[in-house]
């Protein structure tokens, strides 16, 4: 690649941490155009960006809306790059099954999260909300998840996330898959307690957790 | 000091003064209710444990649904999105309103004038006035607007790259809230609770920038008409808001809820930063000890509350959000029952 290739994958950081959506595809379209590989595209270009935003959001400077503007201009950019990722047989980091946990029917933050994963290269099956242990087991059993994220936004919801990890345990399928656990009312000491792998506290977190579950860490 | 009403003692309470005993009332599950008075209707319990008040949303009490999936729970509220109801019949937002901003041409908002809407307002107000405070939750243009009205993802992207749309909506929520606010001032309200969350348990949902052009000034609009009719207005929202409390409290609010201990808000802090500007409501942890502590860990931490906030008046000691169905029905009791033990002024902690 040229090094105009990567001053253009700079900018398209650039535009992300802008939630610039125009910017970002047309960024994303001429990186292709010049056969920079799409690969790279999401890896040193929408990734860092992205994680960028993360760390902007941590410290205070960024809120939810800059966080969802910056996941829009990723998703634009993902449209033009994703058939051609979709050609490779593994996703760039993994797939990851998401959702709420049975009796609780909050989902924005389990969709902030769905939209930080996607746009650091995971393919998320998101199962939506008020989901039983069973499905969770189900859809474990049928596909090839390295991660799962169990979210619940209310503390009488809490124990239904333990059961689901207990669920995976009698079902031969905890050492199959890294759980992460998160939600309002969570806390890292709690997740240890019920036998998570990671808690995230927010989308940003979550990304950055998920990437180091399976060793690919900043 | 003579014995107070319970109206009496919220309203001494919101004007940050000190009643006979810090006041006490609250949402209470029906699960709850039933353990604690089997059969009773919610106004016999309020009776029963003699609160100093009533309090209910607006979403449950007031909005006409539709249902849509029985044994989904799925209904279409008012304004035209899609709830689902909560084991506590709660109604969540599941889809909004508005898809784009084509749809606000066409929008017909509900008609807040609707006589059968202040029904319930007025049978409690027959029963309790005068004795008890009737108090009203009007949902905060903010929370209205982005959990059925626009969505949330909808409405936070909007407010970065489409601010005419958040006027617009805001807009038509404000004009049906006023109209509601005026509807109850003439029904009997004792007092208006602005519900809908502004913070998230790490920080507030939007920047502070963001917070004053958008949010602040809805609710500034609410709190003057309730104001220039002499009703005075509590805002609640969870999390942590303390990068934004002052904006919050700039609107003229009389009283915040639930100072969020989830959040590390810390009402002995709320007491000394602006607790000479707002009566606090709260903060007995509804997530952890009226959930999973034993009772005298329950009146404990009432205890503390009342002793961190409670000094000179200005507090109504409450749950930190609502007595749900997780909490244990002993539990609620101890809590009600060290309000009283404890707060008796003057206080003796």
């Amino acid at each position: 690649m040229s090094g105009g290739g990567m001053f253009k994958l700079e900018e398209l950081s650039q535009a992300v941490i802008r939630g610039d959506n125009d910017a970002a595809f047309n960024l994303a379209e001429n990186a292709l155009a010049e056969n920079v590989p799409a690969r790279q595209i999401l890896e040193k270009g929408l990734i860092p960006g992205l994680r960028r935003v993360g760390d902007l959001f941590e410290s205070g400077e960024y809120f939810l809306p800059e966080l969802i503007v910056a996941g829009d201009a990723v998703s634009q950019a993902l449209d033009l790059l994703e058939p051609i990722l979709a050609q490779a047989e593994t996703p760039f980091m993994g797939n990851f099954l998401i959702g709420t946990v049975k009796g609780d029917i909050h989902d924005l933050g389990k969709n902030i999260v769905v939209m930080m994963l996607k746009g650091n290269g995971w393919k998320v099956t998101d199962l939506g909300v008020d989901i039983t242990p069973e499905e969770f087991c189900e859809t474990v059993k049928k596909g090839d998840y390295q991660v799962i994220g169990l979210s619940c936004l209310l503390t009488m919801t809490m124990g239904h996330v333990e059961k689901t990890i207990s669920r995976l345990t009698e079902s031969g399928l905890r050492d199959k898959i890294k759980v992460m656990v998160g939600g309002a009312p969570t806390t890292p000491a709690w997740a240890e307690k019920i036998g998570a792998d990671a808690h995230a506290k927010d989308g940003p977190a979550a990304a950055k957790k998920a990437a180091a579950l399976i060793g690919k860490g900043e | 000091m003579g014995k107070m009403t319970g109206l009496e003692r919220v309203l001494t309470a919101l004007k940050l003064k000190e009643p006979d005993v810090v006041p006490h009332f609250e949402r209470v599950a029906k699960t709850v209710r039933e353990a604690i008075l089997p059969g009773a209707s919610e106004e016999d319990f309020i009776e029963h444990m003699d609160l100093d008040g009533l309090r209910f949303i607006d979403r449950t009490h007031s909005w006409s649904y539709e249902m849509v999936d029985e044994n989904k729970r799925i209904k279409k509220d008012q304004w035209g999105g899609f709830v689902r109801y909560t084991t506590e019949d709660n109604p969540v937002p599941m889809e909004p309103a508005i898809k784009s901003e084509k749809d606000l041409d066409a929008y017909v908002a509900p008609d807040p004038d609707q006589p059968w809407r202040y029904e319930y307002l007025k049978k409690v107000v027959k029963r309790f006035k005068g004795q008890r405070a009737i108090v009203v939750g009007v949902t905060d243009v903010f929370a209205l607007g982005r959990e059925n009205f626009l969505g949330d993802i909808n409405y936070f992207r909007a407010m970065v790259k489409n601010t005419d749309m958040i006027e617009r909506a805001n807009e038509i929520i404000l004009d049906y809230q006023l109209r509601y606010m005026k509807n109850c001032i003439e029904s009997g309200v004792d007092l208006f609770w602005v519900n809908g969350d502004w913070a998230m348990t790490e920080k507030p949902m939007v920047s502070r920038k963001f917070t004053e052009r958008f949010l602040a000034p809805p609710l500034k609009k609410l709190v003057d008409f309730a104001h220039s009719r002499g009703v005075p207005v509590v805002k609640h929202t969870d999390g942590n808001i303390w990068p934004i409390y002052d904006v919050i409290i700039d609107s003229g609010i009389d009283g915040l809820h639930p100072i969020d201990p989830m959040a590390g808000m810390d009402i002995g802090e709320a007491k000394s930063k602006f607790g000479d500007k707002v009566c606090l409501c709260g903060n007995v942890s509804c997530a952890f000890s009226l959930v999973s502590g034993t009772a005298e860990e329950v009146r404990r931490e009432t205890r503390e509350v009342i002793r961190k906030a409670g000094k000179g008046g200005g507090l109504i000691c409450m749950s930190s959000n609502s007595v749900h169905s997780g909490v244990k029905p002993e539990n609620y009791v101890a809590m009600v029952n060290a309000i009283r033990e404890f707060g008796r002024y003057p206080l003796a902690l």
